[in-house]
């Protein structure tokens, strides 16, 4: 392990071409994914993202990696998000002008940048125990890339790999949970009330001077932060 | 056999519990029984680990007994453990003997009582916390059970809440206790600062730890504590009001039990007390000086309990003098023998109460010799063996007290001697005006009219009263001077080293004792001739006496009017301007800094995603900033 | 990892030995959890809730029960990692294990009452508790950040499902899906976290990781640091610490109560766990670099905590609040960093669990059919109604406050003791000072509970005080004092509540009336609301019959289910009795720290 920590090899310039070509795949897609208004033009952009992410494993000689990337997500699971963006209609669009923090967007921007900066201030000169280019070159072919992370998945991570299917069952149960219906016997009677009673999760009233006012607060306040969530994709057609 | 100490405690604590739960169901009079066997069953438990440390050779008699662990926070180990050895025992018998006695007297004393079960459940409760308090083996589960009786003697002072002064002498109970458990508080607080252990043994075998100053500060500290408990001075007029409980809580806790932990403690801590001269000096004094101002008092009082309240303050100041002196032995021999004539005296007197339907006045009693024959007779034992009057038990314990003082200290002595004449006359007053002289019950005294017949209390009652006025007049023989002194042998062990001896040849020990003797016998003739005919002497029970020396008023010009005005000041000035606008610019920087809290607290996920990253680049930063300087 | 030793694709896998009592209780649970689904969607009809109950019980048993097995096994034979050191086995992580069996056990209990009155049948609402308990058991015994990860994944999903499973309230709803959207942010940070914790030190595993840092010094360890940055901050979302605890009030009060008394439990413990492990054992070399970020932390968690607490009037809210202080409190033996604030932290995390339980159990009850009556007025007379109720959530409040003889009193106590052992003293003493803030709102709930409703005069229902609890004798009987039949709305006011939050000197008179007014739970609409602060809205926006209506409603008695009364009866026995009896819980904390290996 030592023998990794002090050869330090420098990169190739394709090397570098192939990483900063790469890069700026996966972040123009990432930006894409948040700048465009048409719910499918932010799908089509995370596929440049993830096709991006592909090319740095293959830089990797992660080959098996970098297929699963693109079979797997940008295949299957963009696919997915299409077929639900179109089924619940690609002319929906979300009202986030209305800003109850001054400043946010500014703000948000600025400690992007902030964090950004730190990440990449604590990383340049710092010493990674990995990521280091093999002295001799390949260590082996595509397929033994697959073999290792198979042995890997099997004896290092084996109980992680068998944890995930805790997981896995987790994410199962909790859509069908929140898919299905609340069983039609029961009364409206109840929900009505609780709206009245207006218990909205952000009435962080006053005690004193508030109190007597707080309800109808409290009220407003739950409307105000359902519309509040909406950017979050929760609204049903 | 030694290994059935811990039932001591238990029986009366399933006591306790089974009374709290089923009390009410079952009455009167099964509750009181239930409580009685309990105690019954503490006394019979101790009488066996008694024997079974008479078993062991004299130096062997000391056994720790743990339970569980009760506190292990870092260098504070407390357990809950049981120390038995003579001194714990010795305390042990007389406690659970006489509460037993006492139990079965309450039996038909309480039987009319609306809150008879209630009556019990605080009685076992005490008995509980009393035990706890002798026999822990340190300092932390003393102080519970200190507490605990404190607390039980507030409720039972309090039993009669719905009268007003029953209540107010409840809350000046507690209130002087207070200021005593503020002593222990401090003591114990100290001890575990040099010593790191609250343990009695890991304590006494540490000694050398305590400084001298620190050993004084400790003694003072610890004797603060018995001064609220045992009602010496400056913290002793509770003890009088404390007399609105039931008369066998007076006898119980306010005579023979509760009020001596204080002296119990001293003696506990004995090898803390040897480590300091000027400490026991102080408690000399201060004991002897209670001793003589409330025998003076107890002269001029008119009410039956009042007297023997302000004798048993008396009392327990010769207890006090006798432990400053390092005369713990006598001063334990007092206290068992106290224990036994003052709870016969109180509860003879309350046997005078019940008959008169709760007259307590002196001027509106006597001649009941004829009507109360059993409480005549016992009553008679008492106030013999608390004159001195030999052969009884308060002639030879006082005795020993005295003749250590005189050993001690001349001065003392005399003061000693002066207190124990006025012993004899106030007790022998009270004694004519209540079963000799005229029947003045049977006249209307302004604007009260003539009491009934009275009437003999029942057996339940007389029992325990025959026990008493027997180990009264018999209490002595646990350590006559010229025996080989039982008491002094088995008690000898735990003092060992701090001990005073007297050294005192067989001669003088007579002469002292015959000068006790004369003293007792001239009190009983000067009371004679003041009082035998005539109940009201104005003359010699001046206000000053009275009114307990003025000592109500002084405090109250002290600290009760300062206090007042103090209070005032605050209500008008501190309270309306300083604190309320301390509370409002509080209030107003809450309200302030709640709304912007609340502006932050949108409901907006943004936002609050935004407070994250927020947090993130806070720490990333401090993160940069150290990998830049370093 | 030695890039010569490079492998063959025929060579055979050696499966690493899998001791399987070392995950028995993650087994029982995961197990127990996907056989009663499985159960669940054989049978034609919703499974009755009385079946998943009692499931769930004997699932959690069984788990609690080997995890008992596991502390004498590691107590006589030593603490052992297993998997290939994917999990260790030692005494923190069976204590874990059992105070999230315990939490189980007990919303289990409290959740078969709320299905029932909220008509919910089936097993959803106990299976996804149970696989997010074994999330939560696996971030307790993780040796590995992979399976830190995934436990903090596992366990936090099914949290969101869970806090979204009143489907007629949108609060739920709304709740979960800011719960998930933060939780997802966080967990990105946190998985970031890890990638650069491998990429410094070149593994996951926490024992390696450990090993790597005491035998290299790493010059410009940046990389490492701005890993551990973000492990921290995915670590603090969990548990809930400020400045990124925002989620935690409207989760809380937007959640079904018996599942926010459980995600308040669980989600607690398990961060908690994962965090002492990760930081305490493995970047125990770097505390110079984390402790300070702990420290900062701790401080605006506990003041902030504490006083927006004191400005709420929906109890869910308080206690969101309240437990926002308590983190604060458990990040002090954190930032310790030493055994002593391990343990103290491991008694923190055990006895708060019962506390925080017992106390949303009762919320439970008195959220009433639809879960919404919070507002801290409906509790106005409670100790009339129903003494015994009460009487318990005073208990379960005054624990959480610290009162002595209660184990929350110790847990605080041990936390700062340790805080002032490691050198933070001015941390404890912030610490004390919130706790003295906090304390007021927790006396503020008992202090309505124990107040007459207005107009009813003197409740009968108050006496029982006198007799079966004659130990309470004195002071309970203060309680009730004061409170007269005369003009009660003067007279409390003037009583118990000052007028604290007045702004200004001049509008106390208001003040007051606004505090009679929330205290006596009259219709809002009377009040004339005279100071013209920008705060005050006109009141009369509530209808004055739906006001009325609901007055009516928060009168009657709650009924109170037999199971939930036993799980209420369980948190104040364990408050209680370890409060007066400390040792064994304290000696099983500082035992847990003992088979702790790094």
């Amino acid at each position: 392990m030592s023998g990794i920590l002090t050869a330090a090899v420098h990169p190739t310039i394709p090397d570098l071409i192939t990483f900063i070509v790469a890069g700026l795949m996966v972040l123009a897609g990432a930006v894409g994914v948040i700048l465009s208004r048409n719910p499918v033009h932010s799908a089509l952009s995370l596929v440049l993202t993830l096709f991006g992410i592909a090319v740095l494993f293959i830089a990797q000689q992660a080959e098996f990696l970098a297929a699963v990337q693109v079979i797997v997500y940008a295949g299957a699971i963009v696919v997915l998000f299409l077929f639900v963006i179109m089924f619940l209609g690609v002319d929906k669009r979300e009202n986030i002008e209305s800003d109850p923090l001054r400043g946010q967007r500014p703000l948000a921007v600025v400690l992007m940048v902030v964090v950004l900066a730190a990440v990449i201030a604590l990383g340049v000169n710092a010493h990674w125990a990995t990521g280091v280019h093999h002295l001799v070159g390949r260590t082996g072919t595509p397929a033994s890339n697959t073999a290792r992370l198979g042995r890997s998945v099997f004896t290092t991570y084996l109980f992680a790999f068998e944890a995930t299917a805790g997981l896995l069952v987790i994410a199962v149960v909790g859509a069908v949970v929140l898919a299905r219906r609340p069983p039609e016997s029961t009364g409206e009677a109840d929900l009505e009330e609780s709206e009245a009673l207006g218990t909205g999760s952000d009435a962080d009233g006053e005690l004193g001077d508030g109190s007597a006012a707080a309800l109808p607060e409290a009220a407003a306040a739950a409307d105000e932060s359902a519309e509040g969530m909406a950017p979050a994709g929760s609204e049903p057609a | 056999m030694l290994h059935v100490a811990f039932l001591i405690p238990l029986f009366p604590l399933v006591g306790f519990v089974v009374l709290l739960t089923f009390g009410r169901r079952l009455g009167n009079p099964l509750a009181g029984w239930i409580g009685t066997i309990a105690v019954a069953g503490a006394f019979v438990a101790t009488i066996i680990t008694f024997a079974g440390l008479l078993g062991r050779p004299s130096n062997a008699r000391e056994f720790t007994q743990s339970y569980f662990s009760w506190i292990p926070v870092g260098g504070l180990q407390v357990k809950w453990a049981v120390l038995v050895d003579p001194l714990s025992i010795f305390m042990c018998l007389f406690v659970t003997g006489v509460s037993m006695l006492i139990h079965l007297y309450s039996i038909g004393y309480m039987h009319e009582d609306r809150d008879y079960s209630k009556f019990f459940i605080y009685l076992n409760a005490f008995v509980f916390s009393m035990v706890l308090l002798v026999l822990a083996n340190n300092l932390l589960v003393t102080f519970v059970g200190w507490e605990g009786v404190g607390v039980c003697s507030y409720w039972l002072v309090a039993f009669w809440f719905e009268r007003d002064s029953a209540a107010s002498a409840g809350k000046k109970a507690f209130m002087y206790n207070r200021i005593g458990d503020v002593g222990f508080l401090l003591a114990m607080f100290l001890i575990f600062s040099k010593v790191g252990s609250l343990n009695y043994l890991t304590i006494f075998s540490h000694t050398h730890l305590l400084g001298s100053a620190t050993a004084t500060a400790a003694v003072l500290l610890l004797f603060l504590a018995a001064t609220g408990k045992s009602a010496q001075i400056p913290l002793f007029n509770w003890l009088p009001d404390a007399m609105e409980g039931p008369t066998p809580v007076s006898a119980l806790i306010h005579a023979a039990t509760m009020v001596t932990a204080g002296v119990y403690l001293l003696c506990r801590m004995n090898p803390i007390l040897g480590l300091s001269s000027d400490g026991r000096w102080v408690i000399a004094i201060i004991g002897c000086a209670t001793a003589f101002v409330a025998a003076t008092i107890a002269s001029s009082q008119h009410d039956i309990k009042k007297v023997l309240a302000f004798s048993t303050v008396s009392q327990i100041g010769y207890m006090v003098l006798a432990v400053g002196c390092g005369a713990y032995i006598a001063a334990l021999f007092l206290m068992v023998c106290h224990a036994f004539y003052k709870g016969l005296l109180f509860l003879a007197a309350g046997s005078v109460i019940h008959g008169l339907e709760d007259e307590q006045e002196l001027a509106r009693m006597g001649a009941l010799r004829k009507w109360l024959p059993w409480t005549f007779a016992t009553f008679l034992v008492g106030w013999l063996a608390i004159a001195g009057i030999p052969p009884l038990a308060g002639f030879w314990s006082k005795g020993d007290v005295l003749a250590n003082v005189y050993a001690k200290s001349f001065p003392l002595y005399v003061a000693g001697v002066i207190t124990a004449f006025l012993t004899a006359y106030y007790m022998s007053r009270l004694f004519y005006l209540t079963f000799t002289g005229k029947a003045r019950w049977q006249e209307a005294a302004g604007d009260q009219p003539a009491h009934h017949t009275p009437h003999e209390s029942p057996w339940v009652m007389r029992i325990p009263l025959l026990v008493l006025a027997f180990c009264a007049f018999f209490g002595g023989v646990l350590d006559l001077p010229w025996t080989n002194r039982g008491l002094n042998n088995f008690l000898g062990p735990v003092f060992a080293g701090t001990l005073y001896h007297d050294n005192l040849s067989m001669t003088s020990q007579w002469v002292l004792l015959a000068i006790d003797g004369v003293i007792a016998v001239a009190g009983l003739a000067v009371a004679w001739v003041l009082w035998r005919v005539t109940a009201s002497r104005p003359a010699l029970t001046p206000a000053f006496l009275e009114r307990v020396w003025y000592w109500d008023d002084f405090y109250d010009a002290l600290i009760g009017r300062p206090g007042q005005a103090v209070a005032r000041f605050s209500a008008t000035v501190i309270d309306a301007k300083v604190i309320d606008g301390a509370v409002n610019g509080v209030a107003s920087l809450v309200k302030s800094s709640s709304t912007g809290a609340r502006r932050l607290q949108t409901g907006y996920v943004r936002n609050y995603a935004l407070g994250i990253v927020l947090g993130l680049a806070a720490i990333l930063v401090f993160m940069v900033s150290r990998t830049w300087w370093s | 990892m030695s890039a010569l030793a490079v492998v063959t694709a025929h060579s055979t896998i050696v499966l690493p030995h899998i001791r399987y009592l070392a995950i028995l209780p993650e087994i029982v649970m995961l197990g127990g959890a996907v056989l009663l689904l499985g159960i669940a969607s054989l049978v034609r009809r919703p499974l009755r809730v009385t079946v998943s109950t009692v499931g769930t019980i004997v699932i959690a048993g069984t788990s609690l029960g080997l995890a008992l097995w596991q502390w004498a096994d590691i107590s006589s034979h030593g603490p052992y990692t297993a998997i290939d050191h994917a999990v260790v086995v030692d005494g923190f992580s069976v204590l874990i294990t059992i105070t999230v069996a315990c939490a189980m056990i007990l919303s289990a209990l409290v959740g078969d009452g709320y299905l029932r009155r909220e008509g919910v049948d089936g097993c959803e609402f106990h299976v996804l508790a149970m696989v997010s308990a074994t999330g939560a058991m696996f971030m307790g015994e993780a040796n590995d950040l992979i399976i830190v990860f995934l436990g903090l994944e596992i366990m936090s999903i099914a949290l969101y499902v869970l806090a979204a499973m009143n489907h007629r309230r949108a609060a739920s709803g709304e709740a979960a899906l800011k719960y998930f959207v933060l939780g997802g942010f966080s967990s990105a940070v946190f998985i970031y976290g890890v990638a650069l914790t491998y990429g410094a030190t070149g593994t996951t595993n926490l024992t390696q990781i450990a090993d790597f840092l005491s035998h290299n010094v790493i010059a410009s360890n940046g990389v490492l640091l701005a890993g551990l940055s973000l492990l921290l901050v995915g670590f603090l979302f969990k548990v809930a610490a400020v400045p990124f605890h925002m989620w935690t009030p409207d989760v809380y009060q937007g959640a079904p109560s018996p599942v926010t008394g459980f995600m308040a439990a669980v989600a607690k413990a398990g961060g908690f766990a994962a965090l002492l492990r990760v930081f305490v054992s493995s970047f125990g070399t770097l505390q110079s670099d984390w402790r300070p970020i702990l420290y900062a932390v701790a401080v605006i968690t506990l003041l902030f905590g504490a006083g927006v607490a004191l400005v709420q009037r929906d109890v869910k809210r308080v206690l969101a609040y309240s437990s926002i202080n308590h983190a604060g409190f458990v990040l002090l033996g954190v930032e310790a960093a030493t055994a002593q604030g391990v343990s103290a932290s491991l008694y923190y995390l055990f006895t708060y669990t019962f506390m925080t339980i017992g106390a949303f159990a009762v919320v439970t009850l008195l959220g009433r059919r639809g879960d919404g009556h919070h507002d801290i007025a409906s509790y106005r007379g409670l100790a009339g109604r129903q003494p015994l109720l009460a009487l318990a959530f005073a208990v379960l409040l005054l624990a959480q406050a610290g009162a002595p003889f209660t184990t929350g009193f110790l847990a605080k106590f041990q936390v700062v003791d340790a805080s002032v052992n490691a050198g933070s003293v001015p941390l404890a003493v912030i610490a004390m000072v919130s706790a003295a803030i906090a304390a007021f709102f927790y006396l503020r709930i008992g202090l309505i509970m124990y107040t007459p409703v207005a107009g009813k005069g003197f409740l009968p229902g108050i006496e029982p005080l006198d007799d079966d609890e004659a130990n309470a004798g004195p002071s309970g009987e203060s309680e009730t004092d004061g409170t007269g039949d005369a003009a009660p709305a003067e007279l409390s006011a003037g009583n118990g509540q000052r007028p604290v939050w007045s702004g200004t000197e001049g509008a106390v008179v208001v003040r007051t009336q606004l505090n009679a007014e929330l205290l006596l739970d009259t219709a809002p609409g009377e009040v004339q609301v005279l100071d013209p602060s920008e705060d005050i809205v006109e009141a009369d926006a509530v209808d004055d019959e739906t006001a009325a209506e609901s007055a009516a409603e928060d009168t009657a008695k709650v009924p109170v289910p037999a199971l939930a009364a036993l799980a209420i009866g369980l948190c104040v026995a364990v408050t209680v009795v370890f409060g007066v009896i400390p040792a064994p819980l304290i000696d099983f904390a500082h035992k847990a720290t003992l088979l702790f290996i790094p």
